[in-house]
């Protein structure tokens, strides 16, 4: 088979060996392989914030509280013996794509199937089951069968975001997750009522999003779209027989942007991106984060926030849905590409200079303010005048300024930098 | 914004919309409708005023996809849940008359919505339960949604009857009623 075109930013230089689920970070865990800590934290903790116990993926008091815990152990569906027939795939592609938008989706691609996309051995899906008849198929034979990836995702609200490494970035980053997780099942049901197989835990959700043109995948290792940046979900799509038109790679200027940028790697409180260039690994050249050192962060900060969010938050292509971004993402996109690094300095400056070199904006919501220094309480909700019997002596918040933990200067001292 | 027409040129929209589920399992409102509620977390969580409160609930539920949301006040009888939030959605077509995945479509947010909304409650230490309710749209107009037709059909603002009362969630979380 050819060697599949996925843009610039990543490229298939040698074999590649089709990933085993069961070795990626969460089942690893789940298994006690990533030490005590982790062990632990992953099964026994409770977070003390109640939206985070409704939202989040895994330690929770109460699991029938979550609603992907309900939606993804769901036994599946028959497929309708009565299919719906297509004479014309392009119809079909766009009906689909206005499907999964209707159903609040925000973003929806067509990729064509290859082999080295599938995952090796049996299904994986977070938290839940996926077993279908075809597990025993080759990635070659399935790809022959169902030659089709749709990707539908949802996009996490822009300033809330801006609360990363807090219960704020929290909320915008899992309610929009666990949204995604209700669309993409309601999506793979209507797929099989339309007549036609619909997989899931099958497919590498990044590799899907390259070839789909979903976005350009990054130097912190984030698929990073036209319209949203790298704030958007990567859930596990969805493989299918139903007949499509496939969507192309993008070149949105990623590749020349994170050549000369580093924002995510200077940000980072793990030092887990890479400053230097790009690696072929297991035959793909992308760069390379080091997944184990941003995991480990985990459970030492439970008690602030469970999702980091730095690199997606400080990623320049990450803002607000407005002209002024569009216009920036469509000069990089017309720029000829031997001018580009030019372009990319004057916006890295830009951005520097209107949303700072590391990020700290004060940012409040409901009863939540990052403005309140961790470990300290406060009432900062304007006309309360209910009793808060907790709330000591800080209770004093002046200033614009946010507070994330960790700082980036604690972890600098037990998380050695590359070169 | 606009309702959502312009789909004259899909040639499966319909099927989408009118066509009911051959499996059930298909369905995510079947899913969620069926799922068991959670428990009541041990711990109260500290609130705010009651209009504080309802402010936030209101916020929340928002956030969750809910087009429309208030806070009715529920006979003084009924002690164990003496306030109902009622959500609604915006439905271009009729989900009752719609009984295709399409069509179920607001009923599935709406499920979303209530379902989420209500385990944050019992996760902040109070008794809440999304049920569908016979008396929704009565319910929806004490809320302050609208106000009710000669049929009893909810007639909005925002979006006149094109409209879905989502399952009303009762609780004894101390909320100030609208309407």
């Amino acid at each position: 088979m050819t060697v599949p075109y996925l843009g610039r930013s990543v490229r298939i230089v040698g074999p590649v060996v089709n990933v085993d689920m069961n070795q990626s970070p969460h089942p690893k865990n789940q298994r006690g392989e990533l030490g005590k800590a982790l062990f632990n934290w992953y099964h026994n903790s409770v977070s003390k914030d109640p939206l985070t116990r409704v939202s989040a993926p895994n330690h929770f008091a109460d699991r029938r509280n979550f609603i992907a815990t309900v939606i993804n152990q769901a036994t599946t569906g028959k497929v309708n013996a009565k299919k719906v027939p297509v004479t014309d795939a392009a119809a079909m592609t766009r009906h689909i794509k206005a499907v999964a938008r209707y159903m609040g989706a925000d973003v929806v691609a067509i990729a064509r199937a290859h082999p080295t996309f599938m995952y090796a051995g049996s299904r994986y899906v977070q938290d839940g089951t996926a077993e279908d008849a075809y597990e025993e198929s080759t990635p070659e034979g399935l790809v022959r069968k169902f030659p089709y990836i749709i990707v539908a995702t949802t996009a996490w609200d822009y300033d809330k975001l801006q609360a990363h490494r807090h219960f704020i970035g929290d909320a915008a980053y899992h309610v929009s997750q666990i949204k995604g997780h209700m669309i993409l099942k309601a999506l793979e049901g209507y797929i099989k009522e339309l007549g036609y197989t619909a997989l899931r835990g099958v497919v590498t959700p990044q590799a899907a999003a390259v070839a789909s043109g979903v976005g350009e995948l990054g130097r912190n290792g984030l698929i990073i779209n036209k319209t949203y940046g790298a704030r958007i979900h990567m859930p596990d799509p969805i493989l299918t027989d139903l007949p499509l038109v496939s969507d192309e790679p993008v070149d949105i200027g990623v590749e020349d942007f994170c050549k000369i940028c580093r924002k995510c790697a200077v940000n980072c409180p793990t030092n887990s991106i890479t400053f230097g260039d790009k690696v072929a690994f297991n035959g793909v050249e992308k760069y390379k984060i080091n997944w184990l050192t941003c995991y480990k962060l985990r459970p030492y900060v439970h008690d602030e926030w469970t999702s980091c969010l730095t690199c997606a938050t400080v990623c320049p292509f990450t803002k607000p849905n407005t002209w002024w971004r569009s216009l920036a993402v469509w000069a990089l996109h017309t720029c000829p590409i031997p001018a580009r690094p030019l372009l990319v300095r004057a916006l890295k400056a830009i951005d520097d200079r209107f949303w700072g070199v590391v990020s700290q904006k004060r940012v409040r919501w409901l009863d939540y303010d990052t403005g309140i220094k961790p470990g300290e309480r406060a009432c900062t909700v304007a006309g309360c005048t209910a009793a808060h019997e907790a709330d000591g002596q800080s209770a004093k918040v002046v200033g614009d300024i946010g507070y994330y933990v960790p700082l980036k200067e604690n972890t600098n001292r037990f998380v050695k930098r590359d070169g | 914004m606009a309702f959502r027409q312009g789909h004259d040129d899909d040639p499966y929209w319909k099927f989408f919309i009118n066509t009911p589920p051959v499996d059930p399992a298909n369905s995510v409102t079947e899913l969620i409708r069926s799922a068991p509620e959670g428990n009541i977390f041990p711990t109260k969580a500290e609130l705010h005023t009651p209009e504080i409160t309802s402010g936030h609930v209101k916020e929340m539920a928002r956030y969750l996809g809910a087009d429309l949301v208030g806070v009715a006040r529920l006979d003084a009888k009924d002690e164990q849940f003496p306030f109902a939030v009622v959500c609604a959605q915006r439905a271009d077509y009729d989900p009752r008359t719609s009984p295709g995945v399409g069509g179920q479509v607001p009923v599935q947010n709406g499920l979303f919505t209530t379902f989420v909304l209500s385990a944050w409650i019992r996760e902040l230490g109070f008794r809440a339960t999304a049920t569908a309710n016979a008396r929704a749209e009565q319910l929806a107009a004490a809320a302050g949604l609208g106000t009710l037709d000669a049929g009893g059909r909810l007639v909005t603002r925002e979006f006149g009857t094109r409209v879905h009362v989502a399952d009303v969630i009762l609780t004894d979380l101390p909320l100030a009623p609208d309407g």
